[in-house]
Formats: structure tokens, sequence, C-alpha cells
């Protein structure tokens, strides 16, 4: 690509660049892909994915979402938008590869020390979701990373609304003794029912 | 309120993603496969307009049309000549009626008809 034109398609927002994207214009997707591909490569690191695997679903949501780019409405932001189609996806894989019942299954034993860490020096999001199990991390991820409500993120995992709040609820606990040990508020999760 | 200050403190986190070393490689092997996909999707294109051409010729071959069309051709003749009598334009009505004329208009309408058929795909 032409240095100018890559320059000029840096500086436009993202909503232009789906439109453009929309018309088509592959290049203006690249940007797109330029600015938020580290993000959802990120997010699906910390769902749980490992490298090669979150790189090679990330790839996939992306082509999902060019193809799929006339129904981004602009509601809410592109990344946002990706993140759900590759929470998805990541999901859908986990499926297909039967390691999704695993998850499930899994019912959250407390294998790390919550109080452990030095979240006064430094809030490490990364390290804090390690401590987590994995349906755990999963379910967090997916209503506070990926954006999805408790009720999305159960129909998704294809489980009950009660067994998502449970994981999302010990997860934020487990996360908040180790982010911000010296609030001790019990955690339901503000995404309710929805 | 406290769990709400600290799930919007979650959000956060969750938004704030390192920028990763190979972001530009990452970017472009998409945009790659996306050339790739879209090549292909037009060289598909492309053969199903020349086979809806194909289709659209054999039907016309088919169909017993250029017989018809040398009967309507000898008619037209007849007609040239009763209208050489009257102008002298005929002349053009008797160049575009003679065979060379009639396998030219068959020939653009496979033309088109394959151009119909790649875009009524490609809008599909």
């Amino acid at each position: 690509m032409p240095g100018a034109m890559q320059s000029s398609l840096a500086s436009l927002h993202d909503v232009e660049l789906c439109s453009y994207a929309a018309a088509g214009e592959r290049r203006a997707f690249g940007e797109l892909v330029r600015r938020h591909g580290s993000g959802i490569r990120h997010l699906l690191r910390r769902m749980g994915a490992q490298a090669a695997e979150a790189d090679d679903v990330a790839q996939d949501a992306f082509l999902a979402a060019f193809e799929r780019i006339t129904e981004f409405r602009g509601e809410g932001t592109f990344a946002g938008w990706v993140k759900r189609i590759a929470a998805r996806q990541y999901l859908r894989r986990l499926q297909r590869e039967k390691r999704l019942s695993a998850f499930a299954a899994e019912r959250g034993e407390d294998e790390a020390d919550p109080s452990v860490g030095d979240a006064g020096d430094r809030i490490d999001l990364d390290e804090g979701l390690k401590a987590l199990s994995p349906a755990e991390r999963l379910c967090v991820s997916m209503c506070y990373g990926a954006g999805l409500s408790h009720g999305e993120a159960a129909d998704a995992l294809n489980l009950p609304l009660g067994t998502v709040k449970s994981h999302v609820k010990r997860g934020l606990e487990k996360l908040r003794a180790r982010l911000a040990p010296g609030e001790g508020v019990v955690l339901e999760g503000r995404r309710g029912n929805g | 309120m406290a769990e709400v200050d600290f799930e919007r403190r979650l959000e956060r986190l969750f938004a704030d993603a390192p920028d990763y070393p190979d972001a530009q490689g990452f970017a472009d092997r998409i945009e790659g496969r996306l050339n790739r996909g879209w090549t292909a999707r037009r060289w598909l294109i492309g053969a199903a307009g020349l086979a809806g051409g194909i289709i659209g010729a054999s039907q016309l071959v088919m169909s017993n049309l250029f017989q018809r069309a040398e009967a309507a051709e000898q008619s037209a003749k007849v007609l040239t000549q009763g209208l050489s009598h009257v102008t002298s334009t005929s002349d053009m009505v008797a160049a575009i009626s003679g065979g060379y004329g009639l396998w030219i208009a068959v020939g653009l309408a496979v033309v088109a008809m394959g151009f119909a058929v790649s875009r009524v795909i490609e809008e599909i």
C-alpha cells in the first residue's frame, strides 16, 4: 500500500473506515485491524486461549466481521462489536473441540491464593485472571471484556444463567481481592439478569 | 456503589490491551486473506458469467433460432428490395439485415447475457 494512502486512512475515524470497508475497500478494513487487532487477540488470551489459538480465532473473527460489516450500525464501538464476534467464535471452537463442557463442568476451586499479589503497586489484570478457574475466567472475560450480558454469556456457553452468575461472582471476588484488596464488598455483578 | 466502580474499573482494564509488536504483520495477513478471497470470488464470478453465456448461446442454437432468423432474413431481403424502390436509405437496412449483422447481434446477445449473469451473481 502506498504510504500516502495508508496515512490518509490512519487519519479516519473507525466509523468512516467501516463505511469504506462496507463498500469493499479492503485497505480500510486493514487499518481497522491494525488499530484493534492487538485488543482482540489479548481479549482471547485473557479468555484462556493460547497465543497461536488466539491469533487464529482473531483472524477468523476479523474475516467474519468483514463479511458482516454492513450489519455494524455504529451503535457501539467497532472494537466492541468484533470482540463479541471473537468471543463467540472462541466458544464455538471450544465446543467443536469438546473443550467447552470441561470448562463448564469445572467448579472453580480456589487453586490460587487471591491475597497473593502486589495489586497496591500495579493493577495487573492479566495476573489477576490467572488466579481464576477457567470457567470464571471465561465468564468474567466475556461479560467485562467482550461486553456480553450474563444472559448472552449463558446462551453462548449453553449454561444456566445462575451458573454463569456464580462464575462471574466468584471471579469478581477473586479479582477484587487481587486488584483492590482494601475493598471487601461482596460482588454480584451489576449486569443482573440481562 | 463500590462494586459498580470496581466493575467499571474492570471494564477499563479489559479495554486496556498492550500493542503487540507484530500488529502490522497480523493486519497484513488478514488483508492478504481478504485480497485472496476477493480474487477467487472474481474468478468465480467470471467463470459463472462465461458458463452462463455458453449456456445461453447453446440454448439459442438448440431452439432453431438460426433457421427462423434465416427465414426472417429472407423476408427482410424481399422487404429491402421492395423498399429500395422507395428510398435510397434502404441500403443501410439491407446491410444490417444481412448475414453478418445477424451474427453480430447474436454475439452481442451472448456477451450481454454473460454480463447480466455476472452482475446477478455479484449482487447475490
